[in-house]
């Protein structure tokens, strides 16, 4: 990994940090990855991917109707909000 | 007092709620040296413990009734703060209550107070939580172990009988077998994942710590339940887990691993392992062999899934509808500004892990060659499943460390899991329960049951501390 991908990785993850740390970041990731590489030496080309252990499909709930109105409560943990929305930055210009 | 005890005495009326809440608080208190917990409730846990006095004929015959608990700090509590150990979320107040908290106010405990942890629940010795390390009651320098280190340090110095901890890598039974506690990670499913602030969605699960088996039982009891608010909740008849200690499961045949000695298990562990594998043939248990060549491959692949599950995960925290927010005047550098003073190092660095792992050009390489390492650990322990009940190893590979060792050195503190790992990877049920001291230091092995088999695991760790005392030592 070399300075441009991890800034392009940083953007995506939308994590900052400052140039002068690409180095130490670079290293401890390649540490982790050194580990991870271990699996190459494994022969799993005849195993199907697993996601889920008891590989259980879609569950979906029965259609019904509620008058739940707890905007007041949800917009109260917002950092900023106004009566009915939270409020963020300027997005359009 | 172990839970059993407690709850005896409350229902004989010998103490009360009260009396039982104050003393726990009390404790910690003088404890809180400790750090072992993010809030405490005192006025709420009194008033809740002054209702049940009030209503003692309801309490009396419930699971929990008039015990004082202690939730992990991963668990919602409507209106009352839970952080998950991160600045990030330092100030929310959730506006909902997570299943299992639910399930416990309703079989009568009184929660004290919410646990230390690591953020978001990623760290193997407490170290990680914004909120400053926990300290084991074994020892002022030593960890815990982690991520759910204050609900065992918790446990371990005898603030409360019971806490609730999740599992995702080991994060209930290694700081279980280093603070000489008991811990059970339930099968993936068993208990509800609702409320409860995701890390790796398909290995989160929570699950009881206590002294002993007794109060693990009783505990799960409350905490299991299906639970139609989580997808992945399993659809089952319920189980009686006290009930199921006085079952008689038999003669077990429990499979032990081939060169179990090659592992880098420190003898002080192998041995105390060597000796409950004398327990358990007193008892009239048989041993198979089992061939676990692939254990160590497990660390890889939960570092590529864990990783990018909770990429996916934290990618809510933006700032914009709860938690910390950045003070930003364009809303690009408010998600980068808010998460990167949010989050701690570790959580950075796995959120960067994971995105790696995920995005185009390394999924293959990564992140389905995992699932595959995953599949295989699913497969053997399904083979292993067809000769013998259960399987039996040590929890750690050594006892409790000193802060800062193995901070520095990621790929050594990662490989801390290295035993307990596979059941998470597997989705099976396991648990923790302490076997020996050595260096005045507890030492935990833990057992690995089938799907569902959180009856049998109880069942024989309940019997093993019916004629062992190591469950019964106070730091």
């Amino acid at each position: 990994m070399d300075k441009i991908e991890l800034k392009n990785l940083l953007f995506l993850a939308r994590i900052g940090a400052k140039e002068e740390d690409y180095p130490k970041i670079i290293e401890k990731l390649k540490t982790t990855f050194g580990m991870i590489d271990q699996m190459n030496e494994l022969d799993l080309d005849h195993l199907e991917p697993l996601n889920n252990p008891l590989e259980l499909t879609n569950v979906s709930r029965t259609d019904s109707e509620h008058n739940r109105n707890n905007k007041k409560e949800f917009l109260a943990s917002s950092p900023k909000s106004d009566e009915n929305f939270f409020v963020v930055p300027r997005i359009v210009e | 007092m172990n839970f059993k005890d407690i709850r005896e005495s409350f229902r004989n009326k010998e103490i009360s709620a009260k009396e039982l809440t104050q003393d726990s608080l009390d404790k910690a208190k003088k404890l809180s040296n400790l750090n072992a917990f993010i809030s405490t409730f005192d006025k709420d846990a009194l008033k809740k413990a002054q209702h049940i006095d009030n209503n003692f004929n309801d309490y009396k015959v419930l699971a929990l009734g008039g015990v004082p608990i202690a939730h992990k700090d991963i668990f919602c509590t409507k209106g009352r703060r839970t952080t998950c150990a991160s600045k990030i979320l330092e100030n929310f107040t959730p506006p909902y209550e997570s299943t299992v908290t639910s399930n416990c106010h309703q079989a009568g405990s009184i929660m004290i107070g919410k646990t230390n942890m690591d953020e978001f629940a990623m760290g193997s010795s407490n170290e990680t939580s914004f909120f400053g390390p926990v300290i084991n009651p074994w020892g002022d320098s030593l960890v815990p172990g982690g991520s759910s280190g204050g609900s065992a340090a918790c446990v371990a110095a005898d603030i409360t009988s019971l806490a609730t901890g999740t599992d995702t890598g080991g994060s209930i039974r290694q700081p279980a077998a280093l603070c000489g506690i008991t811990g059970l990670k339930p099968t993936y499913g068993l208990v509800s994942r609702w409320g409860m602030i995701a890390f790796c969605s398909s290995m989160d699960q929570a699950g009881p710590f206590a002294r002993d088996a007794f109060g693990c039982a009783a505990l799960l009891d409350a905490m299991a339940s299906y639970d139609a608010k989580d997808s992945t909740s399993a659809k089952r008849d319920k189980v009686k887990y006290e009930d199921a200690l006085r079952n008689d499961f038999g003669k077990l045949k429990i499979g032990v691993l081939k060169g179990i000695d090659q592992l880098g298990i420190s003898e002080e562990v192998l041995k105390a392992y060597d000796n409950s594998k004398i327990v358990l043939e007193k008892l009239g248990h048989t041993f198979v062999e089992l061939d676990f060549s692939e254990l160590s491959s497990g660390i890889c692949s939960y570092y590529v899934i864990a990783p990018a599950e909770c990429s996916s995960n934290l990618s809510r925290f933006d700032g914009v509808k709860f938690g910390h927010r950045s003070d930003s005047s364009n809303i690009s550098d408010l998600y980068l500004q808010t998460r990167s003073e949010g989050f701690g190092e570790e959580v950075r660095k796995r959120i960067l892990i994971g995105t790696y792992v995920l995005s185009a050009g390394f999924y293959d390489a990564y992140y389905r060659k995992a699932q595959k390492v995953r599949r295989m650990m699913k497969s053997k322990f399904d083979e292993f499943f067809k000769t013998v009940d259960l399987v039996f190893l040590p929890t750690t590979l050594d006892q409790a460390f000193e802060m800062n060792r193995k901070s520095s050195d990621p790929n050594r503190m990662y490989k801390e899991d290295l035993l307990t790992i596979p059941a998470n990877l597997a989705g099976l049920p396991a648990i923790s329960f302490p076997n020996g001291l050595a260096n005045k230091l507890p030492i935990g092995a833990q057992f690995v049951g089938n799907y569902f088999s959180e009856d049998l695991l109880l069942n024989i760790t309940h019997k093993i501390q019916e004629v062992s005392d190591w469950h019964k030592i106070i730091p």
